[in-house]
């Protein structure tokens, strides 16, 4: 028997580990119990819950923040994977394949290298802008998603000036990307910086005004209340209203979000990386993430403005409501999962075994049991989801934002660059006009039609 | 000029940068008058590096550009960073080992590097070259010139941001450097052609690859190039820009397609024939914009007529030996001797000097490359930075052969 294997004491590798957890868990058990009958912990919960109940308004705001800055880490993960598997496919060539079921992870991995990467920061940059610069580009956008309404009541804050909020705290950005552009001491750096200031200004303009007509037409600023007034069939969406402006939209919004064909604040075959020349480490992630939200960002954005937000193209026919109470749901819940196989198999097993005679009926009746057990909580999770509005927004919100998403990507393998003279000759000659005609036209329409 | 800069530990204490660093500014006082008028810098210029180390340079170029805002006012190409000395180890190696020291100059287009000074020394020699052998030449010389047109491409989307057809490009290259590895044994610098012939007949791998890739060929030139074409950011990006015209390109001696995009028909297979060239019919296409785009275009037109001239070699391919008799050791009599050949970069010459012994004297190469990049200076002037890339892209000089 070798040394190293045996014991040193009574208790195996895996005891060791369990007896003080036991240990602490009964300590615990104790204080708990002595705390109920002394009536400290019911004082405590009691008045916890009055001060959250008093202050659910900022209670709820922390969480929307927390979940929020949670999410946005998931969507710059998937976005990523998509712009390398997609563009991957797009090029013929095979893309990520190594971690995780088709490359899924790789993404993840990007992060974690960054990560472990070298916070470095070179001489002669001015050290404090240069560290605060992908903080505000990344706060930025994190603070744009706080009045995105994913679906109904599912949103960060409905501030009724929430599509000018939008809009303020989005141009913040730029400040970040000039603060890096200016700090790096870097010819490249600086001409990316001024780029981004010049372009983000720019088209700050048609894309604020490409969106007044759809405050309009929806009468509130609420991004919540947006989607409500293009509640209906795919016809109520406002890009069937508004088609001029969110062609101007959707342009000034890739020029916003920084994407080819207007990506050039960060040419690389121009200015190397632009503002982002010096970074490394999670410095430069910061930048790399708040790009990828931003489009998730613009593209939500997009949804929510022209195409109805969490609404269904075709509304469900069939409206059905629970009548019950929550905890009568639960119990009917329960029923159905375990009543419907057993009876439904039943009603199958019955013609399969009397058309096979050779067949048992506990072996048919076992086979269908074992088939329609998936089947019946397919269907179950299927009415659910059609009829809990909350799920249903969600998942329709994310298959139009992600359609957008993969816009973007697309036109990223598709697309040269344009030179910053006719970018600029695009957003003021172009944008800005069609931008103002679409919101006169539309001011005519509300007048005639709506006397 | 050096820069003070504040330290990083302690921003009180100046700290002298090393000037190449952060100023493009040579360290050393201006030598002539050029250099001291484009070192000086006037209220709102900015002396910025574009290489040796930058994405879109194609290779080691080190451009130093002198900029107002985002528009150049002059422009300075400093050369030498990927010098081999090839041309002096080709005099001090004999006559075959010369011919493999070529291989790397453009490394885009290895045979045709090979190809010249071969021709110049079977001039040297006296040696004819068997029929089939110089069908073989040509066949694989015309693919090696869709392989560097076809990157071309590519390139010049990838410099104007484009993404996908630089993948397109490599997998065109791919399939006929393959082909090529099949007839030659290299994929890159191929050392095939020998004095009096070549290095291997064709065989069967090579032949049916061939065969595959004809099939498809313009059929795949046409879905890539039409990603490009057509795109109006493309078009609007490259017309118009860098317009080299007809004097301007006879003056500095331009050759290949950057001249023929300004609308002078040279072509050194029609201008002063060579192998079997005479024998075969192709058009040489010529566009009179002199811009990017015409250059761009000029060089798709060509892969067509490249592949015209495969189709017609494969046709005539003549029955024979692929190498004339040639002693062992090549012992030219004194004399000199010059071969031009037109590369996919324009006219590529070989001027060899011989003395009697079995190494070369005198090894020069001519290289379009080196010619073309000329026009960078006059080109880039009133343009926008973002311009470079696209006036750059369109000359496709390849380092390698410019540095020698």
């Amino acid at each position: 028997m070798s040394v190293v294997a045996q014991p040193s004491g009574r208790l195996s590798p895996a005891g060791r580990m369990v007896v003080p957890l036991l240990g602490t868990l009964i300590a615990l058990v104790v204080v708990i119990a002595a705390g109920i009958a002394t009536g400290i912990i019911p004082a405590i919960v009691i008045w916890l819950g009055g001060v959250i109940l008093a202050n659910i308004a900022i209670v709820r705001f922390i969480v929307a923040a927390t979940a929020i800055l949670l999410f946005t880490v998931p969507t710059a993960f998937v976005i990523i994977f998509m712009e390398l598997k997609v563009i991957a496919f797009m090029n013929l060539r095979i893309g990520p394949n190594r971690v995780g079921p088709w490359g899924t992870l790789a993404s993840v991995v990007h992060g974690l290298k960054v990560l472990s990467k070298e916070d470095f920061t070179p001489t002669g940059v001015d050290v404090s802008v240069f560290t605060l610069a992908p903080v505000a580009t990344f706060v930025a956008s994190v603070l744009a998603f706080m009045v995105l309404p994913f679906g109904p009541g599912l949103f960060g804050a409905d501030l009724n000036v929430g599509l000018l909020y939008f809009f303020a705290v989005g141009g913040l950005g730029v400040i970040g990307l000039l603060m890096a552009g200016w700090a790096s001491f870097n010819k490249y750096s600086l001409l990316g910086g001024l780029r981004s200031a010049a372009q983000l200004v720019s088209y700050e303009i048609p894309l604020t005004l490409s969106v007044v007509g759809v405050i309009m037409l929806a009468g509130t600023m609420s991004l919540n209340g947006i989607v409500q007034a293009q509640s209906g069939s795919f016809l109520d969406w406002f890009v069937v209203r508004q088609p001029l402006a969110f062609l101007v939209f959707f342009i000034a919004a890739t020029a916003e979000a920084n994407r080819t064909p207007f990506d050039l604040t960060e040419a690389d075959s121009e200015i190397v990386a632009g503002f982002a020349t010096e970074y490394s480490g999670m410095r430069f992630g910061f930048f790399f993430f708040a790009e990828y939200v931003n489009v998730f960002l613009l593209s939500g954005l997009a949804v929510v403005l022209f195409f109805g937000g969490w609404t269904a193209p075709i509304p469900w026919p069939w409206p059905v409501h629970f009548l019950l109470t929550p905890v009568d749901t639960l119990v009917a819940l329960v029923a159905v999962l375990v009543g419907l196989p057993l009876v439904g198999s039943l009603l199958l097993a019955l013609p399969t075994w009397m058309v096979r005679p050779r067949l048992s009926f506990a072996r048919a009746y076992g086979t269908w049991l074992l088939l329609f057990v998936p089947l019946a909580i397919g269907l179950v999770l299927l009415y659910l989801l059609l009829n809990l509005d909350a799920l249903l927004g969600i998942v329709w919100f994310f298959i139009k934002a992600y359609a957008f998403v993969f816009t973007f990507v697309w036109m990223r393998a598709t697309l040269p660059r344009v030179r910053i003279d006719q970018l600029m000759g695009l957003a003021w000659k172009w944008l800005l006009p069609a931008s103002l005609a679409n919101l006169f036209l539309t001011a005519l329409a509300i007048l005639v039609v709506r006397p | 000029m050096a820069t003070q800069i504040p330290s990083l530990d302690d921003p009180t204490v100046l700290v002298q940068t090393p000037a190449t660093i952060y100023d493009a500014v040579p360290p050393y006082a201006p030598r002539t008058e050029r250099e001291a008028e484009f070192y000086t810098l006037r209220d709102g210029e900015m002396l910025i590096n574009l290489g040796p180390q930058h994405p879109s340079t194609h290779g080691v170029l080190r451009l130093v550009v002198k900029l107002e805002g985002e528009r150049i006012s002059d422009v300075d190409p400093v050369l030498g960073y990927l010098h081999r000395g090839i041309e002096k180890l080709g005099e001090n190696a004999d006559y075959h080992h010369a011919i493999a020291y070529t291989d790397p100059l453009e490394y885009i287009s290895s045979l045709f590097n090979e190809l010249a000074p071969v021709m110049a020394f079977e001039q040297l020699m006296d040696v004819r070259v068997p029929r089939r052998a110089e069908y073989i030449r040509v066949l694989a010389c015309e693919l090696n010139r869709i392989a560097s047109h076809a990157l071309f491409m590519g390139w010049m989307a990838l410099d104007l941001g484009g993404l996908t057809p630089i993948l397109y490009g490599f997998i065109e290259r791919d399939e006929i450097v393959e082909m090529l590895a099949a007839l030659t044994g290299q994929r890159m610098l191929f050392n095939y052609m020998r004095i009096g012939g070549v290095n291997g007949d064709l065989n069967h791998e090579f032949l049916s690859r061939l065969g595959d890739w004809m099939s498809h060929a313009l059929r795949e030139v046409d879905a890539n190039t039409t990603l490009l074409n057509e795109n109006e950011i493309f078009v609007r990006r490259t017309r118009g820009l860098g317009t080299i015209d007809r004097a301007m390109a006879l003056n500095m001696g331009l050759t290949g397609p950057n001249l023929r995009a300004s609308g002078i028909p040279y072509d050194v297979r029609r201008a002063h024939p060579y192998g079997v060239y005479p024998e075969l019919e192709f058009e040489i296409p010529t566009r009179s914009e002199g811009d990017s785009y015409a250059r761009y275009m000029l060089r798709v037109d060509e892969i067509k007529q490249s592949i015209r001239i495969i189709d017609q070699v494969i046709h005539r391919m003549p029955d024979g030996p692929v190498m004339a008799k040639v002693p062992r050791r090549i012992t030219p009599r004194p004399g000199r001797a010059w071969a031009a050949i037109e590369s996919p970069r324009g006219q590529y010459g070989c001027y060899a000097i011989s003395d009697g012994t079995d190494q070369p004297y005198r090894f020069r190469i001519h290289d379009p490359s080196f010619v073309n990049l000329q026009a960078v200076v006059p080109l880039m002037p009133g343009n926008l930075l973002a311009d470079t890339m696209a006036v750059m892209a369109s000359l496709d000089p390849v380092m390698g052969g410019i540095d020698k």
